[in-house]
């Protein structure tokens, strides 16, 4: 078997255009994802039993269907609601879905370890809700929920290829066509997989940076920088 | 458009069955993986550098691109360098070898969690690495990982439905097909995914029953 | 030559150097079958790194080791020459040392029973009937038989301590060796851990027992090995030591401990 790289740079401009749209789904179900899995997860503690036995088999069914099973549902589910849309966005309405089920579990999580006694000491020396939010709460529960939030949203990106399957003209998609004009799978398949590689890696790595920024509100260990460390080891020194 | 309910039962009768289809691919895949996994985290504990640097590469670029991908290479791409695999198989060794990476991942953060005082007191009794691994290692480890597992398994089983897209006749496929053949595609997909979820809930009120055993027995 | 038993364990200018710092500097001493030493100092003397270089787990820097007349780690050659062995032989060696970890370090996925069990049969390679019956036996000796089905995770800090006594023990080591065992106690719990020693002691076990406990040292130990700064200053029956040693280091040491207990 001989590898044919041009089969991949002739046909650049598909590849390059479907990593775009590829990147563009994901941003769009990535913020979606974001907003509708905060409705979620706030409405998973409402009073209401009914709504949040509701939640409960939404997210159930969110996380146990298989997702290109959720993207032809919503593809041929939609059309009973009189809703006629194109296949796009169909694709990120599926994504959305998809993502929110699993955003929904890491806000929850996050905002159940919500330090009680921070935002009441923040309120008593007169900051406004706003204020204690933004300054002291934030900080603190923004740091653990990155990695969970970058590792879902690694994989919405992943599922997004399955959109190939209603002709949604990403990155698979594009592979797909790719491949049939030229019968090049390897080539063709694994250039695909290296774009996809680039993206995921890329948007690890920008979730990486921002983390570490956030570092700075993680509470120190007593081993860690600081004044008990230093404490600790000029008691060992002294021995 | 309306959804029926006749239909969607009768289409019940014909999706469920090949549950056992997504069932028996994603065992054995399962069980690959689970071989495969450990091996891996074996030979990496070995640490030798240029191995663990090719294996790093590798799960760096099964985490980073889409199980679907992974799937065509297997499919599609083999078989141009001369290793022709039906769909079934093919599909199988890429979704084994696509969970026993992560599974690796995890078998690699709970190992770090393992006192390492314990594999001392192995090795001062005079316990060689070999049963250091069986004895003292392994077990403690999927003892730890045993929920993270279940949820691998999970992972493992959605994928089967993927296989659908290289004409593995499963769950998914039946149901495409009786929608197409009937001019009703909904309903059919509708009890595809009742089928998928009834499987993971009922794994996953399995593994709570088991962990709680655990729990129970040994405190 | 003597037809004398050869020493429990003999130590032949044994040095540990981490770069410049020597955490062991060449020692030299023996401990006879059924001896009990108490081996004292202050904190970062060099007490634990001894005990992990007698076990092999930390390799010293130089020196010859015996283990009841076998070299361990390193031997002399007749042509003087020191040869380092493999691990697989020091892995054969090791049961004939037991080590009682500060720590304790059972395996926690095991039951009591199992913990005794398991190296019985991997290393000595003892059937399951008999390794079944010696860890009961020792188990019963150590009046812990009763909770031989527990995992360590439910037994308290002076239960695990004789299961870890009992593993060690199960393996017929030519010599104990005890790292602060009542170092991580409640009070009343250091009593009970002392009287196991004892009982220990009384049977003619042989013991190197690191310890704070100047009581265990005085009414129990044989001899008393007292260490600073990687070297032994000490070495004589433990109320000698103690009361009269003129060595500055140790006379501080236990006019502080024996102040402070006045």
């Amino acid at each position: 078997m001989t590898l044919d790289p041009w089969v991949v740079l002739d046909n650049w401009p598909l590849f390059l255009e479907g990593a775009w749209l590829t990147v563009r789904i994901a941003a769009a179900a990535f913020v979606g994802g974001l907003i509708l899995g905060t409705v979620i997860a706030a409405l998973h503690s409402t009073p209401v039993a009914l709504v949040r036995w509701l939640v409960v088999v939404y997210l159930a069914v969110m996380r146990g269907v298989p997702f290109i099973i959720i993207l032809f549902l919503v593809h041929f589910g939609l059309p009973f609601l009189g809703l006629r849309v194109p296949a796009l966005a169909t694709g990120v309405i599926a994504l959305t879905l998809f993502a929110s089920a699993y955003y929904a579990e890491v806000i929850r999580a996050t905002a159940l370890a919500l330090p009680r006694g921070q935002w009441e000491s923040a309120r008593a020396i007169g900051m406004s809700p706003w204020e204690a939010a933004r300054y002291v709460i934030g900080p603190q529960i923004l740091a653990p929920a990155i990695p969970p939030i970058t590792n879902y949203t690694m994989t919405m990106i992943k599922e997004s290829s399955v959109l190939s399957a209603i002709t949604v003209g990403e990155l698979t998609y594009q592979g797909l066509i790719v491949q049939g004009n030229t019968f090049a799978p390897f080539e063709v398949f694994f250039a695909v997989a290296g774009i996809y590689w680039i993206i995921t890696a890329g948007f690890a790595r920008a979730a990486r940076l921002l983390e570490n920024r956030q570092r700075g509100a993680v509470p120190e260990g007593i081993t860690g920088q600081g004044i008990a460390a230093r404490y600790l080891s000029l008691e060992a020194a002294r021995r | 458009m309306t959804f029926k309910p006749d239909f969607f039962l009768a289409s019940l009768g014909d999706v469920l069955p090949a549950a056992l289809i997504n069932l028996q691919l994603a065992l054995l895949a399962f069980l690959l993986a689970v071989a495969g996994g450990t091996a891996l985290t074996l030979v990496r504990a070995l640490k030798i550098r240029p191995v663990n640097w090719v294996i790093g590469v590798v799960i760096s670029f099964i985490r980073g691109t889409p199980l679907m991908i992974q799937i065509f290479l297997f499919f599609y791409a083999l078989p141009a360098a001369g290793i022709d695999l039906g769909p079934m198989t093919a599909g199988v060794l890429a979704i084994a070898f696509n969970s026993a990476v992560f599974i690796t991942e995890i078998q690699r953060g709970s190992l770090a969690a393992i006192d390492p005082g314990q594999i001392e007191a192995a090795i001062a009794l005079g316990l060689g690495s070999r049963p250091i691994w069986g004895r003292v290692v392994l077990p403690q480890l999927f003892r730890r990982i045993l929920p993270m597992l279940v949820s691998e398994a999970t992972v493992v089983i959605k994928g089967t439905a993927l296989l659908s897209i290289i004409t593995v006749v499963e769950m998914m496929r039946v149901a495409q097909r009786v929608g197409s053949a009937n001019f009703s595609p909904f309903e059919p997909m509708v009890a595809a995914a009742l089928g998928f979820l009834a499987i993971n809930l009922v794994l996953s009120a399995a593994a709570q029953r088991l962990e709680r055993r655990y729990a129970s027995q040994r405190a | 030559m003597t037809h004398d038993p050869p020493p429990a364990l003999r130590v032949q200018g044994l040095t540990l150097r981490y770069g410049s710092v020597r955490a062991l500097d060449e020692l030299y001493f023996d401990v006879a079958p059924g001896e009990v030493v108490a081996l004292v100092g202050p904190s970062g003397c060099g007490k634990t790194s001894l005990l992990r270089c007698l076990t092999w787990l930390q390799q010293p820097t130089g020196g010859l080791i015996e283990i009841a007349g076998a070299p361990l780690g390193q031997e002399r050659l007749p042509s003087g020459a020191i040869r380092r062995q493999s691990r697989r032989h020091i892995d054969r060696l090791r049961h004939r040392i037991g080590l009682v970890f500060q720590s304790l370090n059972l395996w926690p996925h095991l039951t009591a029973r199992e913990n005794v069990e398991l190296p019985q049969r991997v290393v000595l390679g003892r059937s399951r009937t008999d390794a079944r019956v010696r860890a009961d036996a020792i188990l019963d000796r150590l009046r812990v038989l009763e909770l031989a089905e527990k995992v360590p995770g439910q037994l308290s800090g002076g239960q695990k301590q004789r299961v870890a006594i009992a593993r060690a023990l199960a393996m017929d080591p030519a010599l104990m060796l005890f790292d602060e065992p009542t170092s991580s106690l409640d009070a009343e719990l250091i009593q009970e851990v002392l009287s196991v020693l004892r009982g220990l002691a009384e049977s003619g076990t042989t013991m190197l027992v690191v310890t704070h406990e100047i009581g265990f040292a005085r009414h129990v130990a044989h001899r008393l090995l007292f260490m600073d700064q990687g070297r032994i200053v000490a070495d004589g029956p433990p109320a000698q030591v103690i009361d009269h040693d003129p060595h500055p280091r140790v006379r501080e040491f236990f006019d502080t401990v024996l102040a402070f207990r006045a």
